[in-house]
């Protein structure tokens, strides 16, 4: 899957962010299967909206898989109500998190929280960390590879648990690796220097305050007046 | 006379915990303002440390012991941190991937501004600016790790550059790139040379960076050992020093011209008709073997990945004895394809058959006793604590662990000495021939190198070269995988070139080489060797050894 493009939309970061923890708490805390529904139409509607239908269409397959399990699980521990609205509150809560993150990019929002008062070095690391798991999921893909391609086997399952050491040693190493490449880099681009700046504005606009303010009243209003 | 921007002076470097030999050793030297520099020398030579040096990550960042002084722009290297003398000094090192720690490639550009502390507006003004120099403006809103690698470094170069600091290191900036993007890499330095930055270009292939650099320094064992104008240092004997002339400066030499010649088109100038000496070109020997029966059979095959084609009918056969080379750009399809020979991935339509087995109906495990495939990372493959455990694990699992076979691999690699230190500590060299080693392990008939030479020296790609040629001998098959040409013309009898997941060539590297049409749709060039071949062919003999 492809990770997003510039943040865009009139919200600062931190707006998107407090908006989705909001909606996420509404969701949690449905129990209606229609309400749930609801709140995840709204979500696709606005994924469609936001241009991201192809990119959730493609996430929503591994989800479904993860769903699935989760469902028969609910199934069988509970009764077929109680899985209904525990997958489809899965759903809608992922889905949520999955347009927060597609329309904001870690990095935008590490600088807004930066400008909060979140040390730099720290939402830093949060955003940079996340910038490079589809590297490191390429490299965990290309070790698979290379050691299966030498007859020892890494199909997951229980076989696989005994050359685990296989996968894990060559990772941690490059990993290590990667993360002193990055250090120099890093270092050669002046990270850590006093005075740093900023080439975008993350100011929170009175459009950010009212959204935040609608949203709290409705979600509010939703959490009380819905039938549980 | 003004002062050099750059200058060493004796200065001894060697690293913590390391061997106590200098890495290095009384180097001085000078880079005028506005020049543009080529050092080389093979792997081990110290060209990376000096890099570091540079800009001060050696000694600050790595620690270790060092004497003398580096001064760059006026500035000690040791007295100012790497985050200020970043300004003075943009550094590209080799691996793209790790140096690009921002979502947009318009962040990567600003984030060297925004540590400077620059007002916003200039930072975007820059931004924008260095961007438009350096060609990359449509990629502004992309993700850096989706671009391809001369992209990525174009992307790193605008970065580097981006605080204007007078001079621009890069090191081994052609390594692992194709044809198509090192020129485009190559335009770049060229503009910005023009526009007035000193260029440090290291490299240890020669063909590209000779014809661009003003000046040239060889290091060999941390020493300045030859230096001077390219033609006058190419008109010594570099290949002492691990290095291999280009093929155009090699055959001026043997034709006796006089001057150092640089590249093709002044070689042709130059020659006007005479006929190219025998053994010049030997790898035009061994051509048309006959072929033994077919090991691996590749039919009609078809494969998508995430729903993108990526091979489309391709079919061709490898016989015993045969060395086939899969030529083609970054990109084109040969990795996916090579994944096949063994059922890492299976065909979505068509069938590869391994010795007529169909690999639909067998593991990869199975397969692994028949098909030996070499990654270009040897680092995905380590996990045992010695070299010897390593070579062994892969026929021990497979349960065809034979003592005697271990003993001649661990010959003819010349891993006697390596045995019971650790795969992670080696060098670059020594870490791919301990690979080669466990893909052969469990003798299989077919043996796939992916990108052998990526970064690797001449004496190592001359090693190898002599390798392949035994393996053949022994009866096996070889696939190379790869986008250097020369050393595909080298080894290779047979090319079969790859774009756009589908075959556009197959036959003797001289016929695919002649398909103009197809070369163009892989975006390759045609070695200097067969430029020169072709030109002087026309109205000359050609003595090709026998």
């Amino acid at each position: 899957m492809l990770p997003p493009k510039e943040s865009k939309g009139p919200l600062d970061p931190r707006t998107c962010l407090l908006l989705t923890i909001l909606y996420a708490g509404l969701i949690a805390s449905s129990n209606q299967n229609a309400w749930l529904l609801l709140e995840l139409g709204l979500i696709v509607v606005s994924t469609v909206a936001a241009g991201e239908m192809k990119q959730y269409a493609q996430w929503l397959r591994p989800v479904a898989v993860m769903t699935a399990s989760w469902f028969i699980i609910s199934l069988l521990a509970f009764d077929l109500r109680t899985a209904l609205t525990a997958s489809l509150r899965l759903v809608a809560l992922t889905s949520a998190f999955f347009l927060f993150f597609r329309t904001t990019t870690p990095q935008d929002l590490g600088n807004a929280l930066v400008k909060s008062g979140l040390p730099y070095e720290i939402a830093f690391v949060l955003s940079t960390s996340m910038q490079f798991v589809p590297l490191i999921s390429r490299k965990i893909r290309n070790i698979l590879d290379a050691q299966r391609a030498r007859g020892i086997p890494l199909k997951p399952g229980f076989a696989a648990l005994r050359h685990y050491p296989a996968l894990a040693a060559p990772l941690l190493i490059q990993a290590f690796q990667l993360g002193e490449e990055l250090a120099v880099a890093m270092e050669s681009r002046g990270f850590g220097r006093q005075g740093r700046t900023f080439r975008r504005n993350y100011r929170m606009r009175v459009v950010d305050w009212i959204s935040l303010g609608v949203a709290v009243v409705l979600v509010g209003t939703l959490i009380i007046v819905q039938p549980t | 006379m003004t002062e050099p921007v750059v200058q060493t002076r004796n200065l001894y470097y060697r690293y913590r915990g390391g061997p106590p030999e200098w890495v290095l050793e009384d180097l001085n030297l000078e880079i005028e303002a506005g020049e543009y520099l080529l050092i080389c020398g093979p792997s081990g030579s110290g060209k990376s440390t000096l890099c570091q040096a540079l800009n001060g990550l050696i000694p600050q960042f790595y620690g270790g012991h060092l004497e003398g002084e580096v001064r760059v722009d006026g500035l000690d290297t040791v007295e100012h941190p790497v985050s200020e003398l970043f300004a003075h000094v943009g550094i590209v090192f080799q691996n793209a991937e790790a140096q690009l720690f921002n979502s947009t490639v318009e962040g990567e550009l600003a984030f060297g501004l925004e540590s400077l502390g620059w007002p916003q507006g200039e930072i975007n003004e820059r931004v924008t600016e260095i961007a438009d120099a350096v060609q990359i403006t449509h990629l502004l809103r992309r993700n850096p790790h989706q671009l391809s690698g001369g992209e990525q470094k174009l992307v790193l170069i605008a970065a580097a550059l981006a605080p204007r600091p007078p001079v621009l290191v890069l090191d081994e900036p052609y390594a692992s790139l194709d044809p198509a993007n090192v020129d485009r890499v190559r335009r770049a330095l060229n503009e910005i040379h023009n526009r007035g930055t000193t260029v440090v270009v290291v490299e240890h292939r020669l063909e590209n960076a000779v014809i661009d650099a003003e000046r040239m320094v060889v290091l060999h064992q941390g020493r300045i050992v030859l230096e001077g104008l390219p033609e006058d240092v190419l008109a010594r004997d570099i290949t002492r020093f691990g290095l291999r002339p280009p093929a155009a400066v090699r055959v001026g030499k043997a034709l006796n011209l006089g001057n150092t010649i640089l590249s093709v088109e002044s070689l042709i100038a130059a020659t006007g008709s005479q006929s190219l000496p025998p053994d010049l070109f030997p790898a035009q020997q061994a051509k048309n073997q006959p072929k033994g029966k077919p090991l691996l059979e590749i039919r009609d095959v078809a494969f998508s990945f995430q729903e993108k084609p990526i091979l489309r009918g391709v079919n061709f056969a490898l016989h015993e004895g045969e060395c086939l080379a899969l030529v083609g750009a970054n990109g084109s399809g040969k990795t996916t394809l090579i994944k096949h020979f063994n059922g890492l991935y299976k065909p979505d339509h068509g069938h590869v058959l391994v010795l007529g087995q169909d690999t639909r109906r067998a593991g990869t495990s199975a397969l692994a006793h028949h098909v030996g495939l070499v990654f270009q990372n040897a680092n995905d493959q380590f996990f045992k604590s010695t070299v010897k455990e390593e070579i062994e694990v892969g026929a021990r699992t497979l349960g065809c662990y034979d003592e005697d076979w271990l003993r001649h691999l661990i010959a003819l690699f010349h891993l006697q000495p390596l045995l019971d230190r650790s795969p992670h500590l080696l060098s670059g060299g020594e870490k791919k021939r301990v690979s080669f080693a466990a893909a052969l392990a469990a003798r299989p008939k077919i043996l796939v190198f992916d990108e052998p030479t990526v970064g690797q020296d001449w004496p190592f790609r001359q090693a190898l070269g002599d390798l392949l040629g035994q393996l053949q001998d022994q009866g096996r098959a070889v696939v190379l995988v790869t986008h250097d040409l020369d050393f595909a013309e080298q080894c290779a009898d047979r090319w079969v070139l790859l774009a756009g997941g589908k075959i556009r060539a197959d036959g003797s590297p001289d016929d695919v080489m002649n398909d103009t049409k197809a070369m163009r749709q892989a975006n390759l060039k045609p070695t200097q060797s067969f430029r020169i071949r072709q030109a002087l062919g026309k109205g000359a003999e050609i003595h090709v050894a026998p």
